[in-house]
């Protein structure tokens, strides 16, 4: 027996909690959807569901490498209820390892965490999606899950942007959004290849061109940092109120439960009462944007 | 794991004393662990077979004259991951000191009257040569350090150093902080990653692991004026293991 | 009865009683400082300190906390051994058993923390009440700390020629009430009345270097938020960390795994962390949250002044001074506040 098997008489075993126990996830289907971008469908074990909303995240886990928080990207809605999906990009050492992963491998699980978009409130009102680059990833799951509810909804409005045709994702789901009659769709790039038809240009430029009901319209922004700024502006000028911008942050994460520290927002913390804010949650939180 | 191919590990030495090498020698049970997935191909200071193919190699010393350039980079090419092992290859160590000086002003110092007969040369960091993957700091390094390094960059993720000053690691063990007992300790600016090791043995920390990469100089050098300190004196303390960047960025 | 006395010749005799059933922990001298470690008896403790390197947290949430171990390639996490020997922590200042209520009020916060728990349990909490204020950096005058309120097991209060004791908790009476070293000649009331009548001579001692009252702190950080103070602040500052590490409310954390060197099985921990390094609100893309270092320092304090009392209605400020003691830039607290009733003054 090696000194580490014994037992201390003054320590006790302490069962790992769930809280930060992953649950086993096996990966069903992968596909490379960009050069940095990867799509993966995952099961739980025993094909349990994970229960969330749109809007909310999960916590990944590589023993060794260590853990990272991913927004779902799939709807509750989905038919198959046993997988979620996520996207990730390759941006560090989790992501570079994940990217490694292929169908049959496994991967830890914690979550969902975090609040989900404001579901109840968007019912019955008229929706404007603005995703810039990566932000389409969590808001696809609210997407499909108002398209899997099509009536419990208004008008839909799609607007999309990203750097250059080649970083758009969920390419294929784009287009048939676009082919469907009952939404409106749009999509931006900021530099445009030689077979680029569509509109050149950062994607605030496309929000003036919407027609929006002021009375029962919902903006749901998600991008990056910088994007937000700039598209609640126009929307405000718009003629939107606070109340009816709703946004999901980025921040780093390491527990997920409200106590590490890490994603804090001045006094609110991401993990739990985000990521997803409405606008007017927003103006005492001065480092949100 | 024994039935996996082991990972092939050789150390070169440049400008330097060869004592991070030396150290590897006291890993001793921690040595043997690594030798289950390590097999070391290279290394002066314990034998003296040599080979030519590298997964991973640790490179030692600060590059100085031409010829030290060419032999790095010869390494560089026949080698899959490069590390900066200690102080010397890492910041250009106490090397970096030469840059305060001409060849006739060094040469005068050292040799005075007498004929000079070895080439100098012009200190650099490895990585002002060629790339470098990973950077295991000190002077000398910590074999705790080394050890967690070295799994790290076998599991695949590679090894970042930490980028917070060494009072976390000081603090963690309770010491008394030396600027209570009225001393002078380049802590605060200075990368951790050592566990505090100078200043919980009775030693000041010198900054052997160099700067943080986003250091507070003038708060630093404010703190140390403070304690009385000359300017001349906090330039010292700065450049003993920091020359290389410091000069750098002053040359943008 | 919940009061007792004790002949300060017999602390040691305390000390061996406690012994009988627990670690004991308590202040010790190191160089012209204090920490808390195990001794053996009343001779090794430091009753007149002032407080400890590190604060009592250390032993609610250690610097390096093992959440579970794991093999490599397995998705489920396995237990782990916690040392949980029963343990007192003895001579603890009222203003540290305040930072214990603030760990408590975050660590039972939904979701509750398991690994905080579990610890809280084997920990008995002696106090012993400051007589005299530690130095001139604390502020538990202003933050109210420098009484024995609530959150202890037993408090000892020196009463001249003899030791006061208050039980204050089922454990604490079960601990004295077993001790054949304390005298049980004493009535509650009068003991009560004595202690009052200590506690009226204390308060001449103890004075406030605060310009603000307790009541207006929260306002003040509600005025403050672009006050120049930060930046000040932020000049000075080298981000080394120490404010957090020691300070005995400050409970961030990062999570690592560590592999052994077998490469087969390896240990998740979660290890103190601080909002003053650089790299703390950084993401995986490179985006830092919280990039300049007025930013950190301003955070550092809202979350003692501002947050705590919006999320929990707590200040999360001890006074105990750990963090100006222990800045090597000498960014002083009270100095701080003081600035920034100063500036908010002048708007």
């Amino acid at each position: 027996m090696c000194s580490a098997d014994r037992i201390n008489p003054l320590s006790e075993l302490v069962a790992v909690d769930p809280l930060y126990s992953p649950m086993e996830g096996t990966i069903l289907k992968t596909k490379q959807m960009t050069a940095h971008e990867k799509f993966f469908e995952i099961r739980l074990e025993g094909g349990k569901e994970l229960g969330h909303l749109p809007g909310q995240f999960v916590i990944f886990s590589l023993f060794g490498i260590g853990e990272a928080p991913i927004s779902v990207s799939s709807s509750p809605t989905k038919k198959d209820k046993s997988t979620f999906e996520v996207v990730t990009r390759k941006v560090g050492v989790f992501t570079a390892a994940m990217h490694k992963l292929e169908p049959g491998d496994k991967i830890g699980v914690r979550g969902p965490f975090g609040r989900p978009f404001p579901i109840d409130d968007l019912k019955g009102n008229d929706l404007l999606f603005v995703a810039g680059g990566l932000g389409i990833v969590p808001l696809r799951s609210l997407i499909q899950f108002v398209m899997d509810k099509r009536r419990d909804f208004g008008e839909v409005t799609i607007l999309l942007g990203c750097r250059e045709p080649k970083d758009r994702l969920f390419t294929n789901e784009i287009e048939e959004w676009g082919r469907m009659t009952d939404i409106n769709y749009a999509c931006t790039v900021d530099r445009a290849d030689p077979e680029w038809k569509g509109n050149v240009g950062v994607i605030t430029t496309l929000i003036p061109g919407v027609d929006i009901d002021l009375k029962r319209t919902y903006a749901v922004v998600v991008g990056p940092p910088i994007m937000y700024k700039f598209v609640i502006a126009e929307l405000l000028k718009k003629g939107l109120s606070g109340d009816q911008i709703v946004i999901s942050l980025e921040r780093r994460m390491k527990c997920g439960l409200g106590k590490c520290g890490h994603c804090q927002i001045n006094g609110k913390y991401t993990c739990q009462d985000g990521p997803t804010f409405i606008y007017s949650e927003l103006k005492t939180l001065e480092e949100a944007l | 794991m024994s039935d996996k191919k082991k990972v092939r590990i050789a150390f070169f030495d440049f400008a330097d004393c060869e004592g991070c090498q030396l150290q590897l020698t006291y890993l001793n049970l921690n040595f043997l662990g690594l030798l289950e997935h390590c097999e070391i191909v290279n290394f002066r200071e314990a034998m003296s077979e040599a080979s030519d193919e590298y997964d991973l190699v640790f490179v030692e010393g600060s590059i100085m004259r031409p010829h030290d350039e060419e032999r790095v980079k010869k390494i560089r090419s026949i080698a899959k991951i490069l590390v900066a092992y200690g102080a010397c290859a890492c910041t250009g160590g106490v090397n970096g000191l030469r840059r305060r000086f001409t060849d006739d002003e060094a040469k005068e110092i050292v040799y005075k009257d007498r004929p000079w007969t070895i080439e100098a040369g012009w200190p650099r960091p490895v990585h002002e040569v060629v790339k470098v993957d990973y950077y295991i700091h000190g002077c000398p390094t910590n074999n705790d350090e080394t050890v967690k390094a070295v799994k790290s960059i076998l599991l695949g993720k590679g090894y970042t150093p930490p980028d917070y000053s060494v009072c976390i690691e000081c603090k963690f063990k309770e010491n008394v902080c030396l600027f209570e007992k009225g001393q002078v300790c380049m802590g605060p600016v200075t990368r951790a990653g050592c566990g505090a090791w100078c200043t919980s043995s009775l030693n000041t920390c010198y900054g052997c692991r160099g700067l943080l990469s986003n250091p507070a100089e003038e708060g630093h050098m404010e703190i140390l004026a403070k304690h009385g300190y000359t300017i001349d004196t906090l330039k010292q303390k700065f450049d003993l293991y920091n020359m290389c960047r410091l000069e750098a960025e002053k040359n943008g | 009865m919940r009061y007792v006395y004790l002949a300060k010749s017999d602390l040691d005799a305390l000390i061996q009683h406690l012994k009988k059933s627990h670690r004991v922990i308590a202040p010790v001298k190191k160089e012209n400082l204090f920490i808390l470690a195990e001794v053996q008896g009343a001779g090794e403790i430091a009753l007149k300190y002032i407080p400890t390197i590190l604060p009592p947290k250390k032993y609610f949430f250690p610097p390096v906390e093992k959440l579970g171990s794991f093999k490599m390639g397995d998705e489920k996490m396995n237990s782990v051994n916690m040392e949980t020997q029963p343990t007192v922590l003895f001579g603890l200042h009222t203003c540290d058993i305040d930072g214990i209520e603030c760990l408590e009020t975050v660590f039972h916060y939904h979701p509750a923390d398991p690994y905080y728990k579990k610890r809280r349990k084997s920990l008995v909490l002696i106090g012993y009440e400051c007589m005299f204020p530690c130095d001139e950096y604390a502020t538990c005058v202003t933050m109210d700390t420098h009484n024995p309120k609530a959150g202890y097991d037993i408090m000892i209060t020196d009463a001249g020629d003899k030791y006061i004791i208050h039980m204050n908790s089922e454990i604490g009476e079960k601990l004295i009430g077993t001790c054949l070293a304390v005298s049980r000649t004493g009535n509650d009331a009068d003991i009560k009345f004595e202690l009052r009548r200590l506690r009226e001579e204390k308060i001449k001692k103890f004075k406030t270097i605060l310009d603000t009252e307790y009541t207006e702190i929260h306002d003040l950080f509600k005025q403050s938020y672009k006050a120049p103070a930060w930046k000040d602040v932020g000049k000075r500052c080298v981000s080394c960390g120490n404010c957090t590490t020691v300070c005995p409310t400050c409970y961030c954390f990062d999570i690592q795994d560590e592999v052994e060197l077998n490469m087969e099985t390896g240990e998740r921990k979660r290890i103190w962390d601080s909002c003053q390094l650089e790299e703390f609100a950084t993401v995986a893309g490179g985006e830092n949250f919280r990039e300049e270092r007025s930013e950190r320092q301003r955070h550092r304090y809202y979350r003692k002044f501002c947050y705590s009392i919006d999320k929990y209605n707590k200040f999360f400020c001890t006074g105990c001074g750990r963090c100006t003691r222990a800045c090597v830039a000498d960014i002083k607290l009270y100095e701080t506040l003081n600035q920034l009733k100063k500036e908010t003054n002048n708007v």
